[in-house]
């Protein structure tokens, strides 16, 4: 979750703080705390399944790169095949991201690329895209 | 207790208004939302010709850093465009775009009161019954909006010059670049769609027409029986391809999850009642082009959101919510729209 939960959290609390404190807009001060449930509402609704998520997806994706290089060859895709050891949500992420970011670059180059094995690798990223909104789905989500 | 803004706002009113007296503010109350502009609602009250007299007015003000960065004038000039036409829009007064009086600049305008303007009133009663109604309204004062004359309303001299055949990609280029700038983490699903859109470009429209830039339910205020009493937030008006508006418009967050576009009426409704008031016809793969393109758009909104949240230029809790709740909803959207979900 971008921004970071818990620098939100910590923002949080200091608005709380903030607004016990007397004077003030009451309509801004509403508007602020009720804004800032529905901030810890959706922080609780990702919380237990956050570091499970990640690592699914993850371990999802390192398959496809892999797949990526034996049809593509070497390129900015390049299989990251380590898997998590450090299971901190901070690391973790980090570890997405770099996942990620080659998944659209193989994604970038297999779009232009001809041939049977080309578009079957294609159906498995977009297969993957499809699964991580899945994977971050939250109650109430209009789509 | 009085809030500190009122003071500061009756002496810079004061200075407007120089054939009366005791002029003051009062009851002045942040609205909640509004994410690019600070907007509070208060009462103003002066002599004049030895009468007492009230009116209650809206101050739109731009927040130390904004989730759309805009020019305020562009907002004021199109709402004054359209002032008195088949598009209700709010009587703008006063346009400030120095920050001496009140810190950044602002506008200042009549309030409609009675009326509501957010989403989730809608879906509750005694609003349940007039969905398709408002839903009709709504995309006719959008037709009227893409049929009405950029030249003839003096917009043409206020809103940055464009072309019928660069319009799409003005856009594109537009939103790409706020990504850019913006994004905290890889989006493989937004690039996708960017590397469509790019692929396949739209014919050029017609003509060009004044774009709202952000048509969707919650920017106007409704009554129970359908009506639409003021289109609101004009901020990233632009002349461009009359279908843009009609595709952001589409963009299934503004579903609500309800199955309908702008979770009001069904999609070729919609259309049919775009196109009566407008006289255009919505090509339909133009048409979906620019819905792709609305789903580019918001995202690029989202990221930007929690982008100045991050750079601490703005820490209010709206700006978190975007990214959080949106941001993944908006990725189903573009799935969706491309066939893939």
């Amino acid at each position: 979750m971008t921004p970071k939960v818990p620098e939100v959290l910590g923002e949080i609390a200091g608005l709380i703080g903030r607004s016990l404190a007397p004077g003030g807009d009451p309509a801004e001060k509403g508007a602020n705390l009720g804004l800032s449930a529905m901030l810890l509402s959706l922080a609780a609704q990702r919380w237990d399944g956050m570091a499970h998520a990640l690592v699914e997806e993850n371990r999802a994706i390192r398959p496809i790169l892999a797949r990526g290089e034996e049809v593509m060859g070497k390129g900015r895709w390049r299989a990251i095949s380590q898997a998590d050891e450090d299971f901190r949500i901070s690391a973790l992420e980090k570890a997405n991201a770099e996942l990620r970011a080659a998944l659209l670059a193989l994604h970038e180059a297999v779009e232009t690329a001809d041939g049977e094995a080309a578009r079957e690798l294609e159906a498995l990223i977009w297969a993957e895209l499809r699964a991580s909104t899945e994977r971050r789905m939250v109650a109430g989500s209009p789509v | 207790m009085s809030h500190p803004l009122e003071p500061r706002l009756a002496a810079y009113l004061a200075g407007k208004m120089p054939d009366t007296s005791d002029v003051a503010v009062d009851q002045l109350s942040r609205i909640a939302g509004g994410a690019s502009r600070e907007t509070y609602r208060f009462r103003l009250t002066w002599r004049e010709d030895g009468e007492t007299r009230e009116r209650r007015l809206i101050l739109r003000r731009d927040p130390p850093a904004s989730l759309i960065e805009t020019e305020r004038r562009i907002e004021f000039e199109a709402y004054r465009a359209f002032r008195n036409s088949a598009v209700p829009v709010p009587e703008m007064l006063y346009l400030e775009e120095e920050s001496d009086a009140l810190d950044h600049p602002f506008f200042i305008a009549e309030e409609i009161s009675g009326f509501q303007a957010g989403p989730g009133t809608l879906w509750t009663e005694p609003y349940l019954a007039c969905h398709a109604e408002l839903g009709r309204r709504k995309w006719t004062i959008l037709g009227e909006i893409a049929k009405a004359d950029p030249q003839a309303l003096g917009l043409t001299t206020v809103l940055p010059p464009a072309t019928p055949e660069d319009s799409w990609r003005r856009e594109l280029d537009h939103w790409e670049g706020v990504l850019d700038d913006d994004e905290t983490e890889p989006l493989p699903i937004v690039r996708a769609a960017i590397r469509w859109l790019r692929a396949h470009p739209p014919p050029p429209p017609p003509r060009l027409s004044v774009v709202h830039g952000d048509y969707r339910t919650g920017n106007f205020l409704y009554d129970t029986e359908g009506g639409v009493h003021g289109v609101l937030d004009w901020e990233m008006c632009h002349l461009g391809d009359p279908l843009e508006d009609l595709g952001w418009s589409f963009n299934p967050v503004w579903s609500f999850g309800r199955g309908l576009v702008g979770g009001l009426l069904p999609r070729d409704e919609a259309v049919a009642a775009w196109e009566s008031a407008s006289g255009l016809k919505a090509d339909p793969d133009a048409l979906h082009w620019w819905e792709l393109m609305g789903c580019v758009k918001g995202q690029a909104i989202w990221i930007s959101s929690g982008k100045a949240w991050i750079d601490g230029g703005n820490r209010e809790p709206i700006m978190v919510y975007p990214p959080w709740a949106l941001q993944n909803a908006q990725d189903r959207a573009m799935l969706k729209v491309m066939g893939r979900l």
